[in-house]
């Protein structure tokens, strides 16, 4: 998909990187949420800053949504304040923010182009220039055909991008993803990826809140963790990886994988993520590496890789989540490959 | 602009562009009118009943070849067999029934008896048939006491009851029953309106909490911003149907007139065939009702005020729950003053002035369907109409507060649907 518009009619949209005077960074301080017994966030302080994408991370349950919603403006918070720009957020903000939710939703009855208008109008988008933003991203999504369609007559993966592009129409300072890749094929998750990217490389601030754990590694910045409407870690991912040390063994060999049990029933390590050629294997107390190398060439007929990293996002995601909550939650996450919801979380910790 | 205005347009045109709206709004009153016309036919013929044939017994010898239906609906029957075989005959279905005339029945001795399947009753049927032999008897009775022919004739003149209405501006003649169908009309418009676009409403709200939509909007906007362009949008799209119906209820009445010779047979009136419309009228002692402006500007600003009221309420309603079912049982206390209204609708007609039609008047639940009849027919006193629309609009400001912060709340909670009391507290989150 090329950048530069290839029709005539379709007028280019001029968005070139944004001089800093519209930089802006969002700033939560201190905020806090209660629903009726419930405290859904609590004391939550945090900054995703222009020109960087800051991947809000957590169990279902933890706050995410609400903080969104507090970001969004469509709930205010009980304590503390957020703050875009310098300016606490508002309908102003509203007008620069754009917002993707996880549910997503459109009207069934109105046409592509119409809603869109609608969209871009609610944002405080002259008409004008709405017309000339649809007709752009429209072309860029490769969806200008569908423009006069009923939403109910496209395809969920179709509706998505609509949905994609309702919320960069008015070119938001601040964009706020949940889960944006969740029912695209993978040319169309790597044509949003490259909007997504392209946004950030123009100084637009961006949270991503997603389970999919690669995702976060290859595309965020910065991380920040909630789980039980608190942070339980926040940073540069890279500096976060580096705070959790290179405790983890990735181990690819031929042969049979049975000396990871004794290794394991020992309590000296944990097997992360096991099949029938590797093996990703944590190491616990302080067990040198060389313990595990020991044991597997004992065992096995060949290895073909074997490598001490930095624990991956999803390790650091449930180890933090575990010191926080219990074993009980972290298992529930680990087996069911999704995350544990808050009822589940029977033992804190 | 201001956004609500930007979520009212959206409301409006999204509604107003649809096959749905030009259908409602043209055939709307046809669909009414048929609704009355079928309802009028159906009662007139079940109690006509069509054509029967009776059987008489006649003990005096002298009723009998008088008696004559003058509608022709009734054959009379002479008969000399005995009570038995026409009891059988009526049992068979051969005739409709038979009529005993006892002997003394002229010099006011016995009475007439009637025998038939269906019994007595209080149809038309009966009524018209007691009428026959009543004035049968009594030409007879007048006959024999050799009363003058012009005697006779004053005797028969017919009695008619002019009614006159009194106002401040003075008195106007005309039938208060004209006055009574415009106002039960209008009052029944209000009252289907106000339950139409309050379900519109709901639905809409109910429709983009489930759609999801919902969330992206209140990230542009205020929920109360959305909330009150949705409700004036809507209304905005019921003001131009009702505006276009009041007309045509302001044209049907003028033409009121017409519509009604048209059904009055001049031969029933006593009127030669070439009677003028004027002259039938008069007949019947239908005036065409003299309807001021203001009857009309009333009507719409009660539709109005009624409809934001309920529209309002069902608005908040309609975001705490997730299918139209689940909204029932909490709608039944804001019906409630609805269909008291409209149950009491007879009896404000009958008696507009009754303490009864005052007090459902100044309600501000109750108010829209009763005030409206009630301007239709009087004059209501200016300081009811100033309090019943303060009480009103005073009400509307009290609803949107109250269901604009159920409202926040609602559109973004999902799952169990709450009971009434989680509602009250969604009241009092920050």
């Amino acid at each position: 998909m090329t950048q530069r518009c290839r029709y005539s009619h379709v007028p280019r949209v001029v968005r070139q990187p944004t001089d800093t005077t519209i930089m802006h960074s969002l700033q939560v301080q201190g905020v806090t949420k209660q629903y009726d017994k419930v405290l859904a966030v609590n004391n939550v302080s945090f900054e995703a800053q222009p020109g960087r994408i800051l991947g809000l991370l957590g169990p279902n349950g933890a706050g995410k949504t609400t903080t969104i919603r507090m970001i969004t403006y469509i709930t205010i918070p009980d304590e503390g304040r957020i703050l875009f720009g310098n300016e606490r957020v508002g309908p102003k903000s509203q007008e620069i923010m754009g917002y993707l939710p996880e549910e997503r939703g459109l009207y069934k009855k109105m046409k592509v182009g119409e809603q869109l208008m609608y969209f871009a109008e609610l944002k405080g988008m002259p008409k004008k220039e709405a017309r000339k933003a649809i007709a752009y991203w429209l072309e860029r999504m490769g969806a200008l055909e569908w423009v006069s369609k009923e939403t109910n007559e496209l395809s969920k993966g179709m509706q998505q991008k609509i949905q994609f592009v309702a919320t960069i129409l008015h070119d938001p300072k601040l964009l706020i993803l949940d889960e944006p890749f969740g029912g695209l094929d993978p040319i169309n998750a790597d044509l949003l990826q490259s909007v997504i990217l392209e946004l950030k490389n123009s100084g637009r601030t961006i949270v991503f809140a997603s389970h999919r754990m690669e995702q976060v590694e290859q595309l965020c910045d910065d991380i920040c963790l909630v789980s039980k409407g608190e942070i339980v870690v926040n940073g540069p991912l890279n500096e976060v990886k580096k705070r959790y040390g290179k405790n983890t063994v990735l181990i690819d060999f031929e042969g049979s994988d049975a000396f990871l049990d004794p290794l394991e029933a020992s309590g000296a390590v944990r097997v992360n993520a096991r099949s029938t050629r590797h093996a990703e294997i944590r190491l616990l107390n302080g067990t040198p590496s060389k313990h595990v190398l020991k044991a597997a060439l004992e065992h096995v007929s060949d290895i073909t890789r074997f490598e001490l990293v930095e624990p991956p996002m999803r390790e650091i995601f449930v180890t933090a989540v575990t010191e926080q909550q219990g074993e009980q939650a972290a298992k529930a996450v680990q087996s069911g490959g999704g995350l544990a919801g808050s009822k589940a979380q029977g033992g804190a910790a | 602009m201001n956004k609500t205005v930007i979520v009212a347009k959206n409301e409006f045109l999204k509604r107003v562009k649809t096959r749905w709206f030009v259908f409602t709004t043209l055939l709307g009153p046809i669909v009414l009118v048929a609704f009355f016309a079928v309802i009028g036919i159906v009662s007139v013929s079940a109690i006509e009943g069509g054509e029967s044939t009776i059987v008489l017994l006649d003990e005096t010898g002298r009723i009998a070849a008088n008696l004559k239906d003058p509608e022709g609906d009734i054959t009379f029957v002479e008969s000399d067999a005995d009570e038995q075989t026409l009891r059988q005959d009526v049992l068979d279905g051969t005739y409709t029934g038979y009529l005993v005339l006892p002997a003394g029945l002229i010099d006011g001795q016995g009475q007439a008896r009637y025998y038939s399947t269906e019994g007595g009753g209080v149809s038309s049927f009966n009524f018209d048939l007691r009428n026959i032999i009543r004035g049968t008897v009594r030409t007879l009775r007048l006959q024999d006491q050799n009363v003058s022919a012009e005697v006779f004739d004053i005797i028969n003149a017919g009695v008619s009851l002019e009614t006159v209405k009194l106002s401040d501006e003075g008195e106007e003649q005309g039938s208060s029953a004209a006055y009574a169908i415009v106002g039960g009309i209008m009052g029944f418009l209000i009252y289907i309106s106000m339950l139409v676009y309050g379900s519109v409403v709901m639905q809409g709200v109910i429709q983009e909490k489930m759609n999801r939509v919902v969330e992206v909007i209140v990230s542009s906007v205020r929920p109360f911003q959305l909330l009150m362009g949705k409700v004036l949008g809507i209304g905005a799209m019921g003001l131009v149907q009702m505006t276009f119906w009041a007309g045509l209820i302001a044209a049907g009445t003028m033409g009121s007139g017409a519509i009604i010779s048209l059904f009055v047979d001049p031969a029933n009136m006593d009127l030669p065939d070439t009677a003028t419309q004027t002259e039938i009228l008069d007949a019947v002692g239908f005036q065409v009702p003299d309807l001021g402006p203001e009857v009309f500007v009333f009507f719409v600003i009660y539709f109005l005020l009624g409809y934001l009221l309920f529209s309002t309420l069902f608005a908040g309603i309609g975001s705490a729950v997730e299918q139209q079912q689940d909204a029932q049982s909490l709608m039944l206390p804001i019906m409630m003053p609805i269909i008291i209204s409209i149950v009491f609708l007879q009896a404000v007609i009958e008696a507009p002035n009754s303490g009864l039609s005052v007090a459902l008047s100044l309600i501000p639940f109750t108010s829209p369907i009763p005030m409206v009849v009630r301007v239709a027919m009087i004059d209501v006193p200016i300081w009811q109409l100033g309090l019943s629309l303060l009480l009103l609009t005073g009400t509307f400001v009290g609803a949107v507060w109250v269901s604009s912060r159920i409202y926040r709340v609602g559109i973004l909670s999902y799952g169990k649907k709450p009971s009434l009391k989680e509602i009250m507290k969604w009241m009092r989150y920050a």
